[in-house]
């Protein structure tokens, strides 16, 4: 028996005997396999193979059905209603505000304190440069002065006194100043950054 | 069109699917009685031979919790099957994972295929049994899918994660081997 080479209805005889061929179609593969001796015995094989369906326990379908949940269930997980995501979008609106307003309301706080600070340091530099003709400050000896805590962290009558007259100062009397800022007690090793200091001062 | 209160049999299963979502439980019913007895047999076929049902019932209970994720490319046997298959790996990797702590005993060399024992009757299913248990396991599923359950090949290629072409293959060796083998008896 020679194998047949007519691919098309070899395909089509799972088909042909599932009944799932359109009139035409099956009228085709029918009239084929009624001359083809290999597609017969294809056929016989198939039909054998369909007939023997291996054994399956016959299913309860009452406790099946039982056991699925019912849809709407199921749809909140998937799609929340709009009345929830409103509710969600006033949230997130009010968790911002709360942010940005408490934002806002530091920096004010933080500017204001340092308003503060400026005044009080101001207010700091003033014995310091009481007395003296040079009043005015320059850039290099305003920031210089507050590094030079010693006015306000410990108290010495000599620091004063030398820092008021410091600019009237010949070189032998700086020369004598810088021996006794020689003399001075060492600042401790935990000492406070000057800016504290000030600070510190302010609250005195 | 207003849709009967009753189900009909000629509904298809979208309409059925939409009945279901519309909160009629006597669709999912009517869905289930339509495709249970397929997909028992599927397993079986497979070489499932305990807890087919509460297979299929897992089948269906994850299926109709993904409802919404069919787009019905594909007809709803060939998506159910292709769970069903996906859950029978789960159920067999597990199974190796367990007998790799428990001690190999000798029921344990039986084949999977071959725990179909006893269960087929007749001479003739008998030999089919065994032709089918000469196949390796994709040319079983796509043999048995093609043979047994009528699906195309494009079906076949879904629900055994493959091509069209690699199922045309297997179900052709298959058929070979099968023939052979029932001519040989």
């Amino acid at each position: 028996m020679n194998k047949c080479i007519n691919s098309d209805i070899q395909e089509m005889l799972p088909d042909l005997l599932h009944g799932t061929l359109a009139d035409d179609a099956r009228k085709r593969v029918e009239a084929h396999v009624a001359t083809c001796e290999s597609c017969q015995e294809d056929l016989d094989v198939l039909r054998t193979v369909k007939s023997a369906a291996i054994f399956a326990p016959s299913i309860d379908v009452d406790g099946v059905v039982r056991q699925i949940p019912p849809y709407r269930t199921i749809v909140p997980a998937i799609e929340r209603p709009a009345s929830t995501r409103v509710v969600s979008w006033l949230v997130a609106a009010s968790l911002v505000l709360v942010v940005l307003g408490g934002g806002s309301v530091l920096m004010i706080q933080s500017k204001g304190s340092q308003a503060s600070n400026s005044t009080s340091y101001s207010q700091v530099q003033k014995p310091v440069a009481a007395g003296s003709e040079a009043t005015k400050l320059s850039p290099q000896e305003s920031v210089v002065v507050p590094k030079t805590v010693v006015p306000v962290v410990a108290p010495n009558p000599h620091a004063l006194a030398l820092a008021a007259d410091a600019d009237g100062l010949s070189d032998g009397s700086l020369v004598q100043l810088m021996n006794d800022m020689d003399g001075f007690d060492a600042l401790p090793g935990s000492e406070p950054d000057p800016v504290i200091s000030v600070d510190s001062g302010d609250s005195l | 069109m207003i849709p009967s209160p009753e189900g009909r049999p000629d509904d298809t299963d979208t309409e059925l699917i939409n009945r279901w979502k519309a909160g009629d439980s006597r669709a999912a019913t009517q869905l289930v009685g339509r495709h249970s007895q397929a997909l028992a047999r599927f397993a079986a076929s497979a070489g499932e031979r305990e807890g087919i049902e509460e297979l299929v019932q897992d089948t269906f209970v994850r299926a109709f919790a993904s409802l919404d994720s069919f787009r019905g490319a594909s007809t709803l046997r060939t998506w159910l099957f292709t769970i069903e298959r996906r859950l029978m790996l789960d159920r067999r990797r597990a199974e190796r994972r367990s007998r790799e702590t428990v001690p190999v005993e000798e029921s344990d060399h039986v084949s999977e295929y071959g725990a179909l024992d006893g269960l087929i009757a007749e001479e003739a299913q008998e030999r089919v049994r065994k032709s089918l248990e000469a196949l390796s396991p994709t040319q079983r599923e796509v043999f048995t899918l093609r043979v047994q359950q009528g699906l195309s090949y494009k079906e076949i290629a879904e629900v055994v994660g493959s091509t069209e072409g690699a199922a045309r293959v297997h179900y052709h060796n298959a058929l070979k081997t099968v023939k052979e083998f029932l001519k040989d008896e």
